[in-house]
């Protein structure tokens, strides 16, 4: 679990095959085949939360239980979203720390790639070990 | 009504209303699936839904009350954890509009909401922003 992270260190990165299932009668279509493509995307959107997920599940393996009570995160979703079969890789380096009545606060800029190293995550988390 | 006029109807303090979820073994294990999460430690050691376990249910609570909304999609995402959502509890998301904008041509929607245990205590925070999709 959770080292001690200095400004520059990277935390270990997590790849996944994204994947949700996709629902014809999607509430929200942008998670259907057919009309994302008529948005101009590849297909059906992996919805924001899913990879959202996989970030924090990378926090929380650096973190641990400290996660569930000093997690905070900001991120943007950018680029053209993720599909199925995506392979995303969520990253993390230590920006900062910064002194708290509860104690150090370490700041991680974070990000997600897809296979084609494109980013389409992009933001800032920060827990206090 | 178009996207633009049910847009503009949006007031600003807009109750999105709330939600009553219980952690029990399957609500949670079925969104570990759904989102391959595989720290299970978090489960079995602490006791606690993975986090960010309700953050799914924020658009849907925004699509049940913008029913001629056709589709959204995220811009941002921004989260505060402060306590667990500890398994076999019962929690309670609500959440409201706080603020809107049109920018680039594209329709920005800010929202709030916090979770909370069955004594109001608050668990997590958080403030997203979508943009609305013809």
């Amino acid at each position: 679990m959770s080292t001690v992270l200095k400004t520059g260190d990277a935390i270990p990165a997590l790849t996944k095959n994204a994947y949700a299932p996709i629902a014809k009668d999607a509430r929200n279509p942008i998670h259907t085949d057919e009309y994302a493509r008529q948005q101009g995307m590849r297909g059906a959107l992996i919805p924001g939360s899913t990879l959202l997920s996989y970030v924090l599940e990378m926090l929380y393996n650096h973190f641990g239980e400290k996660w569930l009570y000093h997690g905070r995160i900001n991120v943007s979703f950018i680029g053209g979203g993720a599909v199925n079969d995506d392979i995303l890789t969520a990253q993390g380096r230590a920006t900062s720390v910064v002194q708290e009545e509860d104690g150090a606060r370490v700041y991680l800029d974070v990000w997600m790639v897809n296979q084609q190293d494109e980013k389409i995550l992009v933001g800032e988390a920060s827990c206090i070990p | 009504m178009s996207l633009e006029e049910e847009f503009a109807a949006i007031p600003i303090g807009f109750d999105l209303g709330e939600v009553e979820i219980v952690l029990d073994e399957k609500t949670v294990g079925d969104r570990a699936a759904v989102t391959q999460w595989q720290a299970l430690g978090v489960i079995e050691k602490f006791k606690a839904a993975p986090p960010g376990q309700t953050i799914e249910i924020h658009p849907r609570m925004q699509f049940a009350k913008f029913t001629g909304l056709r589709s959204a999609i995220w811009a941002k995402s921004e989260h505060e954890f402060l306590k667990p959502l500890k398994m076999g509890s019962t929690v309670i998301i609500r959440g409201r509009v706080v603020d809107k904008y049109i920018k680039r041509g594209r329709f920005y929607r800010v929202s709030e909401f916090e979770t909370v245990d069955e004594n109001g205590e608050i668990l997590m925070r958080s403030r997203e922003t979508g943009i609305h999709v013809e």
